[in-house]
């Protein structure tokens, strides 16, 4: 099969694999204020864990240019969040909810959207070492999309969005993989210059994201020490779990 | 980077960071109590400091060996948690601690401070044995964690009506655990060299909890959320930035 077929479909795969993040929510029957509080922590520490990845990964390629990009991802997300807040409390509107909910999801979303783009250059880069690796850097990056569809449900769900759409939506965050894999594939070395600074662009916008809504709303109407437990364990789950594979 | 013997070299290198805690004084010794936002931001990048420790850790101190370090983190959890229901800490907030006058509140402060000590001691013993340059650069960033914190802890100790040299004192005589535990963790880990995943995931579990239970809940409400994010995040850059000094 031709090459860039082949990476395509690669990573068109991983980015269908995030949404069976959504999965464990068919179990969930009632969306509390306090389970929402609590999908909060467990999103917040596996963005967390994914942005700790992504910077171990960058400073490999140039730590000032990681740090760098993340310094952009929180300008990104200022910038995104004063966008969002000009369209004025109630009339935004996203699936089933309004105002501040609707500008929670939308910031999530974008926020896993962009952080795709650069995962999307990691996979081509990579591939560009040699196809025969292939089947398990695929894998591998499947495995690591399940809990980040998992991160994206968490902030759906407990908005009254039904699973189907929260599986819909996680893979719809991972398209940007296939899509920027096949330049990356194609032109490795333009796209490895740029990658430090996109995997540190995609690490500073989730941590913020984690920082300034993620948390204070798990905070507000969860238990402290459960908000602070699932986090680290969400986040030290994370890291372990991308280390494995 | 130094040619002191690695113990020698714990020793000195965190006792350096426990005694940096004494700068946390100065705004009460110039007569200016912080104001409640720059306690937030403390509290803020104390607790950056921390998340990038645990990031640092997490990166260089499992080699590969990851259910004895998720197993360690769970620990560290679990021993926060555990610490938190026998002192009674567990729901500290210092703007409380203002309303609820007697000795418990200031006690609880500082016993919570020398609990967190002991934690931030396993974390530099464990970078001392990874590499010497990751131990002084682990040091460096607890050694400038230790003045926000201080500085949160003499303001209380302070408005307590306890002078200002004496609650600088408190504020380095609670780091004592740090140095203490920095010892220990690092002689564990020389000698039984297979602790080390297990150790370091315990410090990362212990760290990310309490910055996620202490540090970061109490500076929400000290000032707003974008400000936090922003001195958080800044701290956490450093650690990255000081980890590859380290090299």
């Amino acid at each position: 099969m031709n090459e860039v077929l082949l990476v395509f479909g690669y990573a068109l795969f991983t980015a269908i694999a995030t949404g069976f993040g959504a999965i464990p929510f068919m179990f969930v029957r009632e969306v509390s204020q306090r389970f929402a509080a609590y999908s909060a922590a467990v999103a917040g520490g596996l963005m967390l864990g994914a942005s700790f990845g992504l910077v171990a990964e960058g400073v490999g390629y140039g730590r000032g240019e990681t740090l760098m990009g993340a310094l952009l991802g929180v300008l990104f997300i200022l910038a995104t969040q004063r966008l969002l807040g000009e369209q004025d409390g109630q009339d935004l509107v996203f699936e089933a909810a309004t105002g501040e909910g609707a500008r929670k999801m939308l910031l999530v979303l974008i926020v896993m959207t962009v952080h795709s783009f650069a995962e999307g250059v990691a996979v081509g880069v990579s591939f560009g070492g040699g196809v025969t690796l292939g089947a398990v850097i695929t894998i591998a990056i499947a495995l690591h999309n399940v809990p980040e569809g998992i991160a994206i449900s968490a902030v759906l769900r407990p908005q009254g969005v039904s699973v189907a759409r929260c599986a819909g939506w996680s893979v719809f965050s991972s398209l940007p993989q296939p899509l920027m894999a096949v330049p990356a594939f194609l032109f490795v070395e333009t796209f490895r210059f740029a990658l430090p600074y996109g995997l540190g662009f995609a690490a500073g916008a989730m941590v913020f994201m984690v920082l300034v809504e993620l948390l204070p709303e798990a905070y507000e109407h969860g238990d402290r020490a459960q908000v602070a437990t699932l986090a680290t364990a969400s986040a030290v789950a994370m890291v372990l779990f991308q280390q494995w594979l | 980077m130094t040619t002191l013997p690695p113990l020698t070299a714990v020793l000195v290198f965190s006792g350096l960071a426990a005694l940096t805690a004494v700068l946390g004084a100065a705004p009460q010794a110039f007569g200016r109590p912080p104001p409640r936002a720059m306690i937030g931001w403390a509290n803020a990048l104390a607790g950056g400091l921390m998340l990038g420790v645990a990031y640092t850790l997490l990166t260089e101190g499992l080699s590969g060996k990851l259910i004895a370090a998720g197993a360690g983190a769970l620990l560290g959890i679990a021993f926060v948690r555990a610490s938190h229901a026998v002192a009674g800490t567990g729901e500290l907030d210092v703007d409380r601690l203002e309303e609820s006058a007697g000795a418990a509140g200031g006690y609880k402060a500082v016993l919570v401070e020398a609990l967190h000590a002991a934690d931030e001691g396993v974390a530099i013993g464990v970078a001392m044995a990874v590499s010497t340059p990751l131990g002084i650069a682990m040091a460096a960033t607890l050694a400038v964690h230790n003045i926000p914190e201080a500085m949160v802890l003499t303001t209380v100790l302070t408005r307590r009506g306890l002078g200002v040299g004496r609650s600088a004192a408190v504020a380095v005589a609670v780091n004592v655990n740090q140095v203490l535990l920095a010892v220990v963790a690092f002689g564990i880990v020389s000698r039984v060299p297979g602790s080390l995943p297990l150790v370091a995931g315990f410090a990362v579990g212990a760290l990310m909890y309490r910055s996620l239970v202490e540090l970061l809940p109490e500076s929400y409400h000290q000032a707003g959320e974008t400000s936090i994010a922003m001195v958080t995040l800044l701290a956490m850059g450093v650690v990255v930035l000081l980890a590859g000094v380290a090299g």
